[in-house]
């Protein structure tokens, strides 16, 4: 993918960030029950790397939060760190991670960076953001039993989405089928 | 969605819409800091005279300038309930099962949506009196320092702008399809919250495969115009801060501190 696609990408995936939380706001809470911003500084992480899902996740949040005011400001540094690390470690893992199976690949991704966002943003609220008076029940209350349904969602609906773009062809399949012509050697189904 | 406020840029030849846009953006971001620091009835009385200050030098009606805030009234409602009910106190005003109302939950409550009023009504005026270029070039010129450290600073600002541009677009086509999707027989408005959120699922595929497109259709017509994403971009005159704009930015950096050390 050329980068000018990229960038594009990574635009309608920030505007994504803003508008999805306005589309499921007929969800009580549904900011930290379905988390609609993870899902596409993640997608963008998956799809365009490292570099732009960082951006994705330190742009969406800044963005949202001047236009909708949501996330609120007392949230807004901690989200930021959050979604920074789901953007920059589903890139990076997705270009070190090639197990020749896309769901592997994407499931493996999807999960560490998860695991690590939470982490991280768990610590930035622990030594930075609230210290002193963040627990580790506080943490794991709303970064798993409250955002349960949202994890659910992103662990289903990204693979089907990241499917749904490759059938669609407008992304490239990571893992080209090759066509073999009469004994001539095998060509890529991208060219 | 259709009526939301998102890039809704209004012209006009104002004070506040003759202001050089970067001026206005670091003039926000003072402002968010001295509502940060607001605490005492005096702050707040500040931050709202100052806003009503902006609101006319920005020649905007009152009632399209607090559009925002009528629109999530009932999400104000919920988070000053939210804390005035069970904020932990010791001393609380009357309590009923889970709830407790308690003196030091209602001024939680109220400095919370205080602080979130204001920021999204400054938040609405600048996006009101700064047209959708404008504020991609002043984030140029903001993000300028970080391209001495190898930033491509050029490609955050595109990425920016598209995206604001896109915010309206994908909004509308969000409305389109969940109309589409309840057609097809959805329970956006069902009372069980199980429902409610199954029926979203259906809406994000098509949401993203359709933004996807776009994206894809102006990527091509990009390349197709010779641009690479790398070099310098010509974007027209650099414009050079006025006497006005310098006055702005010292006024919002004078209400910061006034906030921080007096009130």
């Amino acid at each position: 993918m050329t980068i000018v696609k990229r960038s594009m990408i990574t635009a309608v995936c920030v505007a994504l960030t803003v508008v999805l939380p306005m589309a499921f706001h007929a969800v009580p809470n549904a900011g930290s029950v379905i988390l609609p911003m993870h899902i596409p500084v993640l997608l963008c992480g998956l799809i365009c790397g490292w570099p732009f899902g960082l951006a994705c996740g330190l742009i969406g949040p800044l963005l949202s939060n001047l236009f909708t005011g949501m996330p609120p400001m007392a949230a807004l540094p901690a989200m930021l760190v959050e979604l920074a690390v789901y953007g920059l470690m589903a890139g990076l893992l997705m270009s070190c991670v090639r197990t020749r199976k896309v769901y592997a690949d994407l499931y493996i991704s999807l999960l560490v960076a998860m695991l690590a966002g939470r982490i991280v943003a768990g610590m930035a609220r622990a030594l930075i953001f609230a210290a002193g008076s963040y627990s580790m029940a506080a943490w794991t209350t709303s970064y798993f039993v409250t955002s349960l349904p949202g994890i659910a969602i992103q662990i289903v609906l990204l693979p089907s989405i990241v499917f749904a773009l490759e059938r669609a062809r407008l992304i490239p399949a990571r893992y080209p089928k090759e066509i073999v012509l009469d004994g001539s050697p095998g060509l890529d189904s991208s060219e | 969605m259709s009526r939301i406020p998102a890039g809704m840029y209004i012209p006009g030849k104002s004070f506040l819409h003759r202001l050089d846009p970067l001026a206005k953006l670091i003039g926000l971001i003072i402002l968010l800091a001295a509502v940060i620091a607001a605490s005492s009835p005096g702050g707040y009385l500040l931050l709202i005279l100052f806003i009503g200050v902006l609101l006319a030098l920005s020649g905007l009606p009152f009632k399209l300038a607090i559009a925002p805030l009528r629109r999530t009234y009932l999400f104000f409602a919920v988070i000053f309930l939210m804390n005035a009910l069970f904020f932990a106190d010791v001393d609380p005003l009357w309590t009923w099962w889970i709830f407790s109302l308690s003196r030091t939950g209602l001024i939680q409550g109220a400095n919370v949506v205080l602080r979130l009023a204001i920021i999204i009504v400054a938040g609405h005026i600048l996006i009101s009196t700064t047209s959708p270029m404008e504020i991609t070039a002043a984030f140029r010129r903001l993000l300028k320092p970080l391209q001495y450290i190898n930033i491509p600073v050029d490609i955050v600002a595109l990425i920016v702008s598209v995206a604001i541009h896109f915010i309206p677009v994908l909004a509308e086509e969000v409305e389109m399809i969940r109309k589409a999707q309840t057609v097809r027989g959805a329970r956006f408005d069902s009372a069980r919250l199980r429902d409610r959120a199954a029926s979203l699922l259906p809406l994000v595929i098509p949401v993203f495969v359709n933004a996807f497109k776009r994206a894809d259709e102006l990527a091509l017509a990009m390349e197709a115009r010779g641009y690479r994403g790398e070099g310098r971009r010509v974007s027209g005159p650099e414009i050079a801060f006025q006497a006005r704009d310098f006055g702005a930015v010292l006024i919002m950096a004078a209400i910061c501190a006034v906030q921080i050390l007096v009130l």
